[in-house]
């Protein structure tokens, strides 16, 4: 499929050279989404009773707009060109430290959200500056500080949950509009504009991007390439810990495990979403939308195949095999484009 | 005469948008050191690819013994006798010598025992060979650059490589470790192996080169030609062409005007010692010298990549420390076109308003960092068009651009910026000839409107078709500068003379 | 004994020796109890399990690649494992044998998947992580096998010679082969070769694919024997087995001084990292200390070791450039 709008003197071009943004809609990852997400809700609804009911729209909009906020924070590293094995560990303890300012301090909840938005942003913070000072990659890095950050939660709280939260917090995670829509969707939905408007609209978004598909070019056009990475940490804590806010609001507890061992439970989900949406995982490129669509089949399917009672464990299998296809399916899309570049 | 033992015919290769090769011929005789000579760009590396199968060629054929012969992959070739000698080191670094002169074989199965003392008396034989007076078992690591190239030459040889490719192999020797090369070439030579030596130093394929073979833009300038009676003038003509090359622009003087780039001095930490340098508003002084003399780690070390340890740098009479390029660029208006196109001056995979752009996201940032592309669109659409960069839009892919307009856009960003002081690193290399001249009118045009420029350039019509004033570095430090009088045989010796250094103080100008 | 000294401090033993031997010393001097026949005994099954866990990866960083699914696959093989002993009433060599079969395979999946299509390792693996703990899962639904024959059991929990338990057996054998193998067979230098320049490596005819694949395998049977190991200590087929592996299996091949970029990994080293974890991990129960502080001590740990690695990596270059 070729790109609409180039210049009739261009050659066919593959698709995904128009803007920062991936452009050409039609070839791209989010079309060939949405038109997943599309058949798989048919398929659900008439294969089952309750997929379209509004309570079950309502849970899966709660579930989906968690996925979503958990796969930003990874592609928002992702797009830096490195990854961040402690967003479950960062969610967790953020949401821990909320809780504790909520139900020991007595803060109200914005203040409580602003605490834990901090604390994201400050252990994002730390994970950055140790990969940009050591230079070591961020793989072996964010995997030792997400021990070290759930282990010196799990040792502060002595592994209690907070159910004290004041009562705003589960009432937002409860709260239904239109009898099927959970404000929390909304959350994601904000939360995807304003990432939108980081990559195409600000100087910091683009430097990002520059930083991770090519940090050496960056470095010599005049980009504090170190900077702009310890920026993509901090920005990956926040949304960690926004995720972690969200899913807070829907138990309507603070609770240690509830991102599993050491968080690990998020890291799936997180990369899921941007593997799924186009995010290249080498950095440089970056689609919100296909992260936020990523997320949406992913969380759509799961609840489907749960409501057609297979078992909930051999969709963590399936959720595997997905992964798989998914990057198999990119990889021959490439070397399609590849070969047709060649040709043309 | 006695058959070739490896002979090109015909070669054509095509990139998108350049002609690298276009009928090229090259044949090899036995026994003997064969120059592969050529500028950058003229298509030498892309020959040497072709014969060691890394790319696969369009036209033409290869001959090994008579039989026509392709090569899939490097391994081919490896295994029909061409071997290679590169110069970033295919060794592995904890291995010991002898594993790695041995490593294609280790064993017949993939769970036969490795017999390390089999394989150190077998490498001895070949490091005797070439009185490489080394332990087999010791770690690849832990030996000298030149050293390690003679590990490389074992293995080649041990594999019964009769071709021998060797890409500039004294680059990074001393003139002792040359001279034992130099030696066990000649050595080789006798034993009738075929050497193929491409060297930017002529002085050296003078000394040991049997016959010669120049490319020029991709084509043979003179073909497998015997090199008895060649000086190294016909070795610059054939390179290089004629001298009316040069166009005929009138000289430029500009060192009544103020000093805009002064240093004093300058050491630096990747080994720069007392680089002193003076650069005028306008001005487009030439930093001349061979690969390795220096000049981009200099560039480097001046838009803050690299620190400078002592000595002073001043702009506009104002001493600067420059700790970052950020600083250069947004501070003191000093930008760098870099030699390394593909690495460090474009973001391939990014669009060509992307990469215009990206020297002046800062500045034109609102409120909140608020960036439009039509913001910068406008800012940087006037510095494409200046350049006639050929794209369909902006939001093309700028690796997708041919190399001559992915300089452009390279150049570009820097015109974008605005900046004052523009270090411009081997602006022509892998571009074609009629971008090249387009570049060099655009440089003079530059300077003319007021930009200073510091011209890195290997290329000798280049550098006097450009530079006001050219000096010369050697080993990291700056061995002389000489006024631009346009004439190209003058020049040319005097800059050759500074870089041996055989001529002091009196080539010297005293610059005010 | 300067040179010894000097030649010592090179080597990516010596570190890790120091500490084992202070701490042991320190923690034996505090508390008489932490060398006693039965904490010994703990510590040493502990080591045993933990270093064939650590030889899983350490095979694949010697690559220079990750696999993140070591514990998914001990975990399936361990389940595998009690269930085929259980369910189908298999004899414990036979079921042994079958179990190591499937992690083999579960690893030759991931080193193929790999090689072929030429995704990073960390994407396929955790693909196959996913995969392979959701059958595990789907197969026990979250449930532990419980029939464990008595001879498993006790192969588990008793001593082959006065503190040393039966565990050590195993995981000494594995460690002599890995050791072996990238010492002195074809297919392990080809490991270290490719780890350490797979440009160069490929030059002289060495097959990137194989020696993936095998890699993967050797990963994925290591894994496996983990899993069984863990079953025999247990004495119950949990399905949670190996959930806890991953930050383990890096840290001790890391404190070992592991080139993550791979091509250079130390079996002896990596050993005692494990040792080092082990005697921590001890001595915090010891003392009474929460033992989530664990984690953080394994988190220090991996970067401890990533710094000294570093330093060392720059003191070497900037010997190599005096000389």
């Amino acid at each position: 499929m070729q790109p609409a709008g180039t210049l009739p003197a261009a050659p066919a071009r593959p698709a995904k050279t128009a803007s920062f943004v991936q452009a050409g809609f039609l070839g791209g990852n989010e079309f060939g989404l949405i038109v997943l997400i599309c058949v798989f809700a048919a398929i659900f609804s008439l294969a089952t009773k309750g997929f379209a009911s509004p309570f079950n729209l309502f849970t899966l909009g709660r579930t989906m707009a968690i996925d979503i906020v958990i796969g930003f924070s990874m592609m928002v590293v992702i797009v830096s060109g490195g990854l961040n094995l402690a967003v479950g560990a960062i969610g967790v303890c953020a949401v821990m430290a909320g809780g504790f300012a909520m139900e020991r301090l007595g803060f109200s909840w914005p203040l409580g959200l602003a605490v834990t938005l901090l604390v994201g942003a400050a252990l994002g913070a730390v994970n950055g500056e140790v990969i940009v000072r050591s230079g070591v990659h961020s793989f072996i890095i964010t995997l030792a500080t997400m021990s070290i950050f759930f282990g010196g939660m799990v040792f502060l709280s002595r592994a209690e949950a907070f159910r004290g939260l004041p009562p705003e917090v589960a009432q937002f995670g409860k709260l239904r509009l239109m009898g099927f829509l959970s404000p929390l969707f909304l959350v994601s939905i904000v939360a995807g504009l304003v990432l939108a408007w980081l990559y195409r609209l600000t100087a910091l978004g683009r430097r990002m991007l520059a930083a991770g598909a090519s940090p050496r070019a960056a470095e010599v056009s005049g980009i504090r390439v170190d900077r702009t990475i310890v920026g993509c940490h901090i920005l990956s804590g926040i949304l960690a810990a926004l995720a972690g806010a969200m899913l807070t609001a829907r138990h309507g507890a603070a609770i240690p495990s509830m991102a599993g061992h050491l968080g690990q439970d998020w890291l799936l989900p997180a990369f899921l979403a941007p593997v799924l949406g186009g995010t290249l995982l080498t950095g440089g490129k970056v689609s919100v939308l296909g992260t936020f669509l990523g997320a949406m089949l992913v969380s759509a399917l799961t609840n489907g195949l749960l409501l057609l009672r297979v078992g909930e464990f051999w969709v963590q299998a399936f959720l595997g095999l997905l992964l798989l296809a998914a990057v198999l399916l990119d990889l021959g899309r490439r070397r399609l484009l590849a070969r047709h570049r060649i040709a043309v | 005469m006695e058959r070739p033992l490896l002979e090109a015919r015909g070669i054509g290769k095509s990139f998108p948008g350049v002609r690298a090769l276009d009928d090229v011929n090259l044949t090899l005789a036995k026994g003997s050191i064969h120059a592969l000579l050529g500028e950058n760009g003229a298509g030498k590396s892309t020959l040497i690819k072709i014969l060691t199968g890394v790319h696969r060629l369009d036209e033409g054929e290869l001959l090994l013994d008579g039989q026509p012969v392709r090569f899939a992959d490097p391994h081919a070739a490896i295994a029909a006798g061409v071997g290679v000698v590169h110069q970033e080191r295919n060794l592995i670094p904890r291995f010991s010598v002898a594993e790695n002169i041995m490593l294609e074989r280790l064993g017949p199965s993939v769970l036969s025992k490795v017999d390390q003392s089999v394989l150190q008396a077998e490498a001895k034989r070949w490091l005797d060979l070439l009185e490489l007076d080394v332990d087999p078992a010791t770690p690849v690591g832990r030996l000298s650059a030149a050293k390690m190239q003679l590990v490389e030459i074992a293995k080649a040889l041990s594999l019964r490589s009769r071709v021998l490719l060797m890409d500039e192999p004294t680059a990074s020797l001393t003139p002792h470790e040359t001279t034992h090369l130099f030696a066990l070439l000649e050595r080789l030579k006798r034993d009738g192996v075929t050497i193929v030596f491409v060297s930017h130093k002529l002085e050296e394929v003078l000394q040991i080169c049997d016959s010669v073979t120049v490319l020029r833009d991709g084509r043979n300038a003179c073909q497998s030609q015997s090199m008895a009676g060649m000086g190294r003038q016909d070795l610059v003509r054939l390179m290089i062409g004629r001298n009316e090359q040069i166009p005929a622009w009138a000289e430029r003087d500009r060192t009544t005007e103020p000093v805009v780039l002064q240093l004093t001095d300058v050491s630096t930490m990747l080994g720069h010692k007392n680089v002193s340098l003076t650069l005028h508003a306008g001005e487009i002084l030439g930093l001349y010298g061979l690969v390795g003399a220096g000049r981009s780690e200099l560039a480097k070390c001046l838009i803050g990549l690299f620190p400078i340890a002592s000595g002073t740098v001043a702009i506009d009479g104002k001493t600067v420390a420059i700790n970052s390029v950020s600083e250069a660029l947004h501070r003191h208006g000093l930008g760098y076109v870099s030699e390394d196109r593909k690495g460090e001056g474009l973001v391939l995979a990014h669009s060509v308003l992307a990469n215009a752009g990206i020297t002046v996201w800062s500045k034109l940032a609102g409120l909140l960092g608020y960036l439009k592309d039509g913001t910068v669109r406008s800012r940087v659409s006037p510095a494409i068009e200046r350049l006639e960069v050929k794209t369909p839009s902006l939001a093309q892919q700028v690796g997708l651009l041919s190399g001559g307009n992915q300089q452009k856009v390279s150049v570009a960003k820097w015109l974008a910026a605005g900046v004052k002081i523009l270090i411009v690193d081997e602006p022509s290399v892998g571009i074609d000839i009629k971008t090249k001249a387009y570049l060099h009118e655009l440089l003079r045009a530059l300077a003319e409107d007021g930009t200073s420029i510091l011209l890195i350039t290997s290329d000798m019509p280049e550098m006097i078709t450009l530079a006001d004033r050219i000096s010369v570095m050697d080993g990291y430090r700056v061995t002389g500068t000489l006024v631009n009088n346009r004439d190209y045989r003058q020049m040319s010796e005097g800059i050759m003379r500074l870089i041996h250094g055989e001529e002091p103080a009196e080539d010297r100008v005293v610059v005010a | 004994m300067q040179t010894f000294l000097g030649k010592a401090t090179d080597t990516d033993w010596f570190g890790p020796l120091i500490v084992v031997v202070i701490a042991v010393a320190a923690i034996g001097s505090i508390e008489p109890s932490f060398l006693s026949s039965f904490n010994v005994q703990v510590l040493l099954s502990a080591i045993a399990v933990n270093l064939v866990i650590a030889l899983a990866q350490m095979i694949i960083i010697a690559l220079g690649q990750m696999n993140l699914s070591v514990g998914a696959i001990g975990g399936l093989v361990a389940i595998a494992f009690a269930g085929m002993m259980e369910v189908w009433g298999l004899p414990a060599p036979l079921a042994l044998i079958l179990a190591l079969a499937i992690g083999t395979a579960a690893g030759l999946a991931n080193g193929i998947i790999i090689a072929r299509t030429g995704i990073s390792a960390f994407i396929i693996t955790l693909a196959s992580l996913s995969f392979y703990k959701g059958v595990n899962l789907g197969i026990t639904e979250a449930q532990p096998f419980y029939g464990i024959p008595e001879a498993v059991k006790a192969f588990g929990n008793t001593n082959m010679l006065g503190p040393i338990p039966w565990l050590v057996l195993p995981a000494a054998i594995a460690g002599l082969f890995i050791w072996y193998l990238l010492a002195k067979l074809r297919v392990g230098r080809q490991i270290l070769a490719v780890g350490g320049n797979a440009h160069a490596a490929e030059l002289s005819g060495i097959s990137i694919v194989e020696t993936t694949v095998w890699a993967h395998g050797l990963s994925g049977l290591l894994a496996a024997l983990g899993g069984v190991m863990v079953v025999a200590r247990l004495q119950i087929g949990q399905p949670s087995i190996g959930d806890d592996w991953l930050i383990l299996s890096f840290a001790a091949p890391v404190i070992g001084g592991a080139v993550l970029a791979g091509g250079h990994v130390s079996v002896a080293g990596t050993a005692l990292g494990v040792v080092v974890v082990a005697i921590i991990t001890q001595s915090l129960v010891l003392f009474h200390i929460d033992p989530f502080v664990v984690q953080i001590v394994l988190g220090v740990l991996i970067l401890w070791a990533v710094g000294i690695n570093r330093w060392r990596e720059v003191r070497v270059e900037r010997r190599l450039r005096r000389a």
